[in-house]
Parts: C-alpha cells; structure tokens; sequence
C-alpha cells in the first residue's frame, strides 16, 4: 500500500515538475515534507500535554507546550531548509559487470553559509547513502546498485532526503535526471584468446626508443641507457627504473561474435567481455565485431567501456526516456 | 572484475549503537525525573539511577543488556512498588513516579532512534510534571535548562553519530528555542482559557498549615515563628494606618476553659451594620494553606467570589481549601457602628462558658463587676488589670494548666496574643460582656518594589471583639495594652530569639532585606502576572490594544493573526539563510545592482563579468546604459583594480549607496534572457 502511494505520489510529482537537468537547485516548488513517526509521536505528546496544562489551569505547563508546538514548528522549517538551495551537480552512474555493484555517484554543493546535517540519497531497493556537507562545500554520495543481468539499468525514483534537525520531519525531493546505468555481461569464458594471422603473439620488441606506445616501468638492468631511466621518479625516492615502451608490433586482437559456435548469445557476450578485459589488462589493441556494428582496433579504458557497453547493449531496443518513473 | 565497483557504502545503522545519542537521551531523561526528585519516593530514584548507569555500562560495552524476562519481571514488581505506595495510579504524585520508573525500564531495553525518542518524550513529560507540581519563579531557570537540554537530546538523537560538535547541536536548539518563543507568548497570551479544569483535582497535601480553627495555649506561636508568607495585599486607593491593619480570620466563640474553637457554628442575626470613615479598596493574594480561610481586613462587606461563603461572624469560608494562588478583590472597612440590640439567642453564645473551669478568674470579673456601674466602666477596669498585673509579653511561656485562664492569670503572667486575647475574652464573658476571639494576622511588612504589603505567618495574631449595647462589636487588643510596641514593630525586634539566627540574620541585614524584598516582588508578578494569567487578563490586554468590549472570538482573532504573522516570519527567516549568500560587502551590493537590473528586464548571465555586462547593455538597453555601465565599472575597478585599504571601504561604502539610489522601473516583460526552471 505504502510503495503503490509513493509511486502514485512521484509519478505526480513527475508530471508535476517535468523532467530535470544538471545542475538541479533544490527551490521550494520542489520540496515535500511530511511528519515522520516520531513527528506523529511527539504531536500526540504535545496534545496530551496541552490537556493537563489546560485542566490543572497551569501557565507554566501550558507555556512550556506551546513553546514546544513552536519549536517542533521550526523544527518544519529548519529541516525544509537543510534540503533548501542545495545544488545537484553531477550524477554519475558507474558502470559494472553483471552480478557486481554499480555505483551512483551525486555531487552536491552547499551554496550557503549553512551546515548541511545528514542528507540521504535513496533509491527504491537501495541502502540510503548520508553525507553533511559543511557550507560553501561540496560533498560526495555514492549508492551502490546491484545487478543480475546485462543491459541497461533505468536509475528511476531518486531521492535526496532529510529528517534532520529534530527528525520529527523528513522533506525530500525526487530528482528525474535521464540516468541509466550500463551492466556489462559477466566476464567469463573458457577460450583462450583469440591469435590472429600476420602477428605472432607476444612477440614485443622492447627497447631503445623503438617503440612508441608506453608499455610500463621496470627496474633497472645492468646495460640500460641513462637517457630510458626514469629520473623523475628516481628523484621522488623510487628505485632507479627505466621506461619501457613497445612498438607499434604488439599483438592486435579481433574479437568477433560470429567466430565463436556452438555457444548461445549470452555466453558469447560474457566470452567476448572476458576477452577484452583480458586484453586490456595485458596492453594490447583489440577490436570487436558484433552482429550490428564494428569497433576498429584501439586500446585504453575508454575503448574497453565502449566495447563492453556495446556487449551490454547488444540486441537490446533503444533506450525510452519516457520509460515509468518508479518501480 | 573492478574491486572499486564492488565498494558500497557502510550500513547507515551499524551494529554498534553510538555512545553520544545515548548518553544525551540519559541525561534528559534523568534531569527530567530529577525536577520531581523531591517528589518521589526514595526506591524509585535509586531504581532511576540503577537504570541509567546500567544503560550506561551497556552503551560503553562494559556490561550486557539486560534480559527480557527480567525486565518484565522488573516492570511488574516496580509498578507493584507505585501501587503499594500511593493506593492508585492515577494522579499526578502517582503519575510522576509510574513515569520515572516505566522511563527507566525503558531505558534499559533502550536501542536505536526510536527507543531514544520514546525516552527524551518522557523526559518532556517528566518537565512538564514538574511545571504543573511548581511554578515558583526561582524553578525557572532549572525548566528552561531542562528544556534546552531535552531538544538538545532530539537533536543528536536524530543525528545518530558522533560527527556532530556538541557546541553546534546545542546552538541550534537554543537557536530554534529562540525562534519559538513569539509563537509561545501568542499562544500564552491569546489562547482562551478555560475557567475551571475538565475534570477534579486532587488537592494538595503538602501545603503550610496557616491559622487553624481552634486556638490553645501556644498554638499561634509555633506559627509565629515561621517566616513562610500567609498572604500578600494590595491596595487601590487609601492604606489603612498601621493600627488598623487588622486581617481578620476565624472568628473563635466557643471555648472548653483551655481550647478555643469555632465551635458548632450556631449562626444568630447578625445586627444591622452602619459603616463608618471610608471603605478601603484592595485585593488579596491567598498562598496555598491546607484551610479554607479567606483573609480580610477587618470587616468586610460581601464575600468577592459566589463559592466563597460570608459568614455571620464576617469571615469569608471557601468550599475547598485554597490550593493554589487565589486572588480576590475585597472592599472593607474598619470602623462600623451598630444600634441595635444584640439578640438574646446571640448574647447566650457569646457570654457562655465552661461551669466549673476557671473558678478565680470568675471571682476576679465578678469583683471587677461589682465596682463598675456600666459595661464600658468594666472593660476599662479590665484593661487597667492587664496595664498594672505585671504581664510580660512572650513567645516562649511555660506550659499551663487546664484551666489555662487561671493559671496564666495568676501564675505565669507571661505569654502572647493567644493568652491574652483568651484571658480578655474569658473575663468580659464571666463579668456579662459578649465578647468573641478574632484569630488572624496583624501588620504586615511594606514591600516599597512591589507595592504591596507582603503578611507572613510570623504576623499571627489573636484579639478579642466585645459588645457595647448601642455601639456594637468593638476590637479591644489586649496584646497591644501589655506590649503596645507588638503593633508597631515586627517580632524580631521585640523577641530577637524567637526565630532561628539564620532568619534573624536575613531579615535583619537592610541591603539583605532589601534584596529580599526585590526577589519577594518580582515573585509576586510573576504571581500575579503569569501564574494567575487567566481570560479576564486576557481580555484586558486586548483592550489595551484598543479592542473595544474584547470577547473570545476576538482573543481568536488575535491568536490567528498572531500564528499567521510568526509563520510567515519564520518562513522568511529560516528560508532566506538557505540561499547562496555573497560573502563580503561589495559582492552584496553588485548581487543587488545586478536584481535591479534583471528585474529591469536584462539580467546578467551567470559566466558575464561586469564589463561584458554593461557592454551588453550598451547593445541591448540603451535607455539603461548610461546609469547602469557606470557603476558595473566602478564595480570592477573596485573588485579588481589597484585599491586598497580604507580607501577600498570609502568606496565600497560610495558604491553601496550609489546602487541603493540607483532606480530603475520594472519591465514585466518577459524577456528571453529568463533562466531555466531550476534556477
């Protein structure tokens, strides 16, 4: 009953407020705040106390309630305001394999002069994730999300919220930014790497300047040339080490979906993820062909997400933006 | 696979309960049963404090939780405990200690935010108890501290860790305290009130005993002693001369040869009463004694209040005893005249005494009698006994005998109002002279911060009022024949040692007693003012604010638009700190320049410096160019060109006020520079 009403609820905050972009101010049309439990609670209490003050015809106790209902009245305020103005300015979705935990992650800036106390992101299914952030600061929160399958994970419902100061209220706001995050197949397989015909594999030639493409750091070897020593890190207190870089010879790989029978398609996405990252750990230019398109040889972090997403994608209909807010 | 993606955030509740929310909810907790310590019984505060040492010992993981069943256990035999004491459990002495002990069960089972609410909400309750129990001024203090330290509490409760600095938490609770206080005075000021309670109360037990209803031997001098105020008085208009401060109390008519009492009060007519010189106007402030005595000075001529009965020996009889602060204005006089006969009925009860007690004070009226030819020659002869028997005033008499008038008459011949009003009295009845004793208070110390006279119980008193035919009743003091300087001057100055050194010292000390009077008339409004607020105080309020014929609906009207006025305020007032805030003088004065603008319809983009701003203006608005590009350059020189020092805030100052002068009028348009929506 309760989550069917907040979904109900967001989903008209939704229409309500149209879709965000980063930045996103936390302004007063987009804040809601309703009494926790303990607010409930402590109205309950006030009552109470405001009946014996009344019956014994006692000011003091009768003063002391009323000034309680203004504090707890305050305490709307304040805690309205320790979401108030606070500024979203990045969000990021990190990706990760499939089974693994992804990771929001939310920059938040303080603009005021104020401390912020205990501001939580959450997401339905999530551990809330809490932060202060001191003022004229930024601050870090990061939700971890599980995965099971591939694909693409909709971000939808999340919330930064506060009970703080007194925790009689708990204000919060819906953010509706586009995020998704991007869930690699699992990387696992049985076949070794693919070699491919015209380059032997690892056949490096390693020396000189003879190379181009920075291959690493190892220790110094009797021989070495003075000008391939690493003084600058000799300087900072390493050991004395030398740049290695290798030529443009290394071993090229050709990843391609069609090359591999006899498997279903899920187990060739998760064989190709585990090939790439197998590659990538090794340093060597890699290229995947899937049925729907073609990445050309390259290495570097950037080419591995843009390979594995294409994995993670792979067969699956185009993103929807407008897709249901809450689950 | 990436390790850096498998990292998740620690549980938001982690096993380990945190120290801090805990001892703070302890702390309010025991503070709050520590206001009714006087309160409870001694078990319970030791059953409070083994609670919250345990707890302490549980949250600093020195000892274990204890077990559910020996909580229950705990519970059941504790309430028992309450039941055995106080016979119910309903009541606020019986509430109080159920409240402690149930809290300091609570206490040990106490884990997580909800449990500690739970807590801190007894605690409140605990004030609140404390509050409706005592409501002197010099408590005050203490509940605000208690208060303060209850929000507190909620605040680091809610909290949860320890990253927040016990200083900050504080400030912020006394901060949102501050900010609730209009809205409380509002409230306090404008709430109707309801005359009477919904339903009983039960009286209070523990209030000074004052004057009783019947007089022996030494009973007024144990309250002689005591400088507990009876009563305080004030008057509007004309103050009575000091031998006329006469505050009239039980009236006493029947009398066993030792005891004086009210006796069964056989009401007679009472004869018609001309009164005489002018009424004096005043009103009483009654402090709660366990009796039911309303206080007046001398003859008073209707009862103020219609539960408040008039007796026919003009005393005023309340149903209840007075159980809190009465107030009540009274209009009396002290001279009276009356030309009527006194009825034979009356002459009866007023002439009677005891057959066979006292014997040789009968002879001595009986002689005293025979030589005076009219009832005005025997009380004469009478008062010339009293001036010329070697009586001696005291406080301290020895013990006397059962026909106490003898003994002290022609043995002792030492003791106070109460032995001579009785020895008075006793002989105009054997001698033919109705006669009565008038117990009450005399006197009464000036207090000059107040205005007031503030009437101790040391001001006790007891005189005798005699029947003149023709004339009436007539006050006769036979204290004041044998020691007339009593009238005039406090007990201390005449019996030095009848009171302990401690209070002699106090009330003899002037820059002591002048304090002392100070905090007496700041009690005393507080009093007056607070304590006894009630709707008809309400109302005058309201008409001194220039409400014609002020009712409740208007008191509704005032409460309204009190609450609107402070939430619009605290609206503003919270919400206007959330904001981003330009940090020094001359940042503040070009976020103004630069609102005017914009609402003049070209607003500065958020990457525009000053220069390309008023460049733009220059393109753009020319009407405003030439008043806005001065001072958008002389805000860039003075923020980054070469000024320094107190020519820097020469000129920030010439620059705020040139922006604060600088009018520009408002363009509703819209204008296709507007932000966003989430600007």
């Amino acid at each position: 009953m309760k989550r069917f009403l907040r979904a109900r609820i967001a989903s008209w905050a939704r229409r309500r407020q149209g879709a965000d972009v980063l930045p996103v101010t936390m302004h007063y049309r987009r804040i809601y705040i309703l009494p926790t439990r303990a607010g409930w609670g402590f109205a309950f209490l006030l009552f109470c106390m405001f009946v014996a003050g009344l019956n014994y015809s006692n000011s003091t106790a009768l003063f002391l309630t009323f000034w309680l209902a203004g504090f707890v009245l305050v305490g709307l305020h304040r805690c309205h305001r320790n979401l108030l103005g606070i500024a979203l300015q990045g969000a990021t979705a990190v990706p990760t394999f499939a089974g693994g935990a992804g990771e929001l992650e939310l920059t938040l800036e303080n603009p005021a002069p104020l401390m912020r106390l205990r501001i939580e992101a959450d997401l339905p299914g999530v551990a809330p994730s809490v932060t202060d952030i001191a003022p004229r600061c930024a601050a870090r929160l990061s939700l971890a999300l599980p995965t099971t399958v591939r694909g693409r994970l909709l971000i939808d419902g999340l919330r930064l919220t506060t009970a703080l100061p007194f925790g009689l209220f708990r204000a919060w706001t819906w953010v509706y930014l586009p995020l998704e995050l991007i869930v690699y197949p699992r990387a696992r397989g049985f076949f070794p790497l693919p070699t491919v015909a015209g380059v032997t594999p690892g056949a490096k030639t390693r020396g000189g300047s003879g190379g181009d493409e920075w291959l690493g750091l190892r220790a110094f070897r009797d021989g070495d040339s003075p000008h391939q020593v690493a003084w600058k890190a000799y300087a900072r207190g390493a050991p004395l080490l030398v740049k290695e870089y290798c030529a443009a010879a290394a071993p090229e790989r050709y990843f391609d979906f069609e090359r591999l029978p006899n498997l279903d398609t899920e187990r060739r996405l998760e064989q190709l993820a585990a090939w790439i990252v197998d590659a990538e750990n090794r340093g060597e230019r890699y290229a995947l062909t899937l049925p729907g398109g073609k990445l050309a040889l390259d290495r570097g972090a950037q080419h591995r997400h843009r390979c594995l997403s294409a994995l993670a994608l792979h067969g699956l209909a185009p993103a929807r933006r407008a897709a249901a807010i809450a689950r | 696979m990436d390790s850096r993606l498998r990292a998740v955030p620690p549980p938001l509740h982690a096993e380990r309960e945190p120290l801090r929310p805990m001892l703070w909810t302890i702390a309010a907790f025991v503070a709050g049963a520590l206001l009714n310590v006087d309160r409870i019984p001694l078990w319970a505060t030791a059953v409070l404090i083994a609670c919250a040492a345990w707890q302490l010992s549980v949250a600093a993981h020195k000892l274990p939780a204890l077990p559910k069943p020996a909580q229950l256990i705990l519970t059941f035999v504790l309430v028992t405990c309450v039941v055995a004491t106080f016979h119910t459990l309903n009541g606020l002495p019986a509430g109080t200690v159920l409240l402690v002990v149930m809290g300091s069960i609570k206490l040990l089972e106490t884990r997580g935010r909800r449990d500690r609410y739970i807590v801190i909400g007894a605690a409140l309750f605990l004030l609140l108890a404390a509050c409706l129990d005592r409501q002197a001024l010099a408590r005050l203090p203490l509940y605000l501290g208690d208060a303060l330290l209850c929000c507190t509490a909620l605040l680091v409760s809610a909290y949860g860790g320890a990253g927040l600095e016990i200083r900050v938490a504080a400030k912020l609770a006394a901060r949102s305290l501050l900010l609730a206080l209009p809205l409380a005075l509002v409230f306090f000021l404008f709430f109707p009130r309801l005359p009477g309670g919904f339903w009983a109360l039960p009286a209070n037990d523990d209030a000074i005993t004052g004057l009783g209803e019947s007089m022996s031997p030494g009973s007024i001098s144990q309250l002689t002693a005591s400088y507990d105020p009876a009563f305080r008085v004030r008057f509007a208009g004309a103050i009575p001369p000091p031998q006329e401060r006469y505050w009239r109390g039980p009236v006493l008519h029947d009398f066993d040869g030792y005891t004086w009492r009210r006796g069964v009060v056989e009401a007679y007519r009472q004869p018609a009463l001309r009164y005489l010189g002018e009424p004096f106007r005043y009103s009483v402030t009654l402090v709660p004694d366990a009796n039911r005595w309303w206080f007046t000075l001398d003859t008073v001529v209707g009862s103020p209040d219609k539960h408040v009965f008039f007796s026919y020996d003009y005393d005023l009889i309340a149903r209840e005893p007075v159980t809190q602060l009465t107030t009540y204005d009274a209009l009396s006089y002290t001279h009276t005249e009356s030309s009527e006969p006194l009825s034979n009925f009356a002459r009866k009860i007023e002439s009677a005494l005891p057959p066979n007690r006292n014997p040789r004070t009968r002879e001595l009226a009986a002689r005293l009698r025979e030589r005076a030819a009219a009832d005005p020659d025997f009380v004469r002869a009478v008062i010339d006994f009293f001036r010329t028997g070697g009586f001696q005033y005291s406080l301290t008499p020895p013990m006397l005998d059962l026909d106490s008038v003898d003994d002290f008459l022609f043995h002792t011949r030492e003791g106070f109002c109460g032995h001579y009003a009785s020895a008075f009295v006793a002989l105009m009845r054997a001698g033919g002279v109705p006669a009565r004793v008038v117990t009450g208070y005399q006197g009464g110390e000036w207090n000059p911060i107040g205005g007031y006279f503030l009437i101790r119980q040391s001001d006790a008193h007891a005189w005798a009022e005699i029947w003149i035919e023709g004339r009436g009743w007539r006050r006769v003091d036979p204290t004041a024949i044998v020691a007339p300087e009593r009238l005039s001057r406090g007990i201390l100055d005449i019996l030095p040692n009848a009171v302990s050194g401690r209070t002699r010292l106090l009330y003899t000390t002037p820059l002591l007693v002048h304090l002392l009077q100070g905090w007496d008339a700041l009690n005393t409004a507080w009093n007056e003012r607070i304590v006894k607020f009630d709707v008809n105080m309400q109302l005058g309020i309201l008409e001194r604010l220039g409400v014609r014929s002020a009712d409740w609906t208007a008191l509704v009207a005032a409460l309204a638009s009190g609450l609107i006025g402070w939430l619009a305020w605290i609206a503003w007032h919270i919400g206007r700190s959330a904001g981003p805030r330009p940090a020094d003088r001359l940042a503040r004065a070009y976020a103004r320049l630069c609102r005017k603008l914009a609402r003049a319809g070209i607003a500065r983009d958020a990457h525009e410096g000053p220069l390309d701003y008023a460049a733009r203006i220059v393109r753009r608005r020319p009407d405003l160019a030439p008043r806005a590009q001065p001072l958008l350059a002389r805000y860039a020189h003075l923020r980054y060109g070469p000024v320094g020092g107190e020519v820097a805030a020469a000129a920030t100052a010439a620059f705020e006020r040139m922006v604060l002068r600088l009018h520009v009028a408002r363009r509703p348009r819209s204008t296709p520079l507007r932000r966003s929506k989430s600007l």
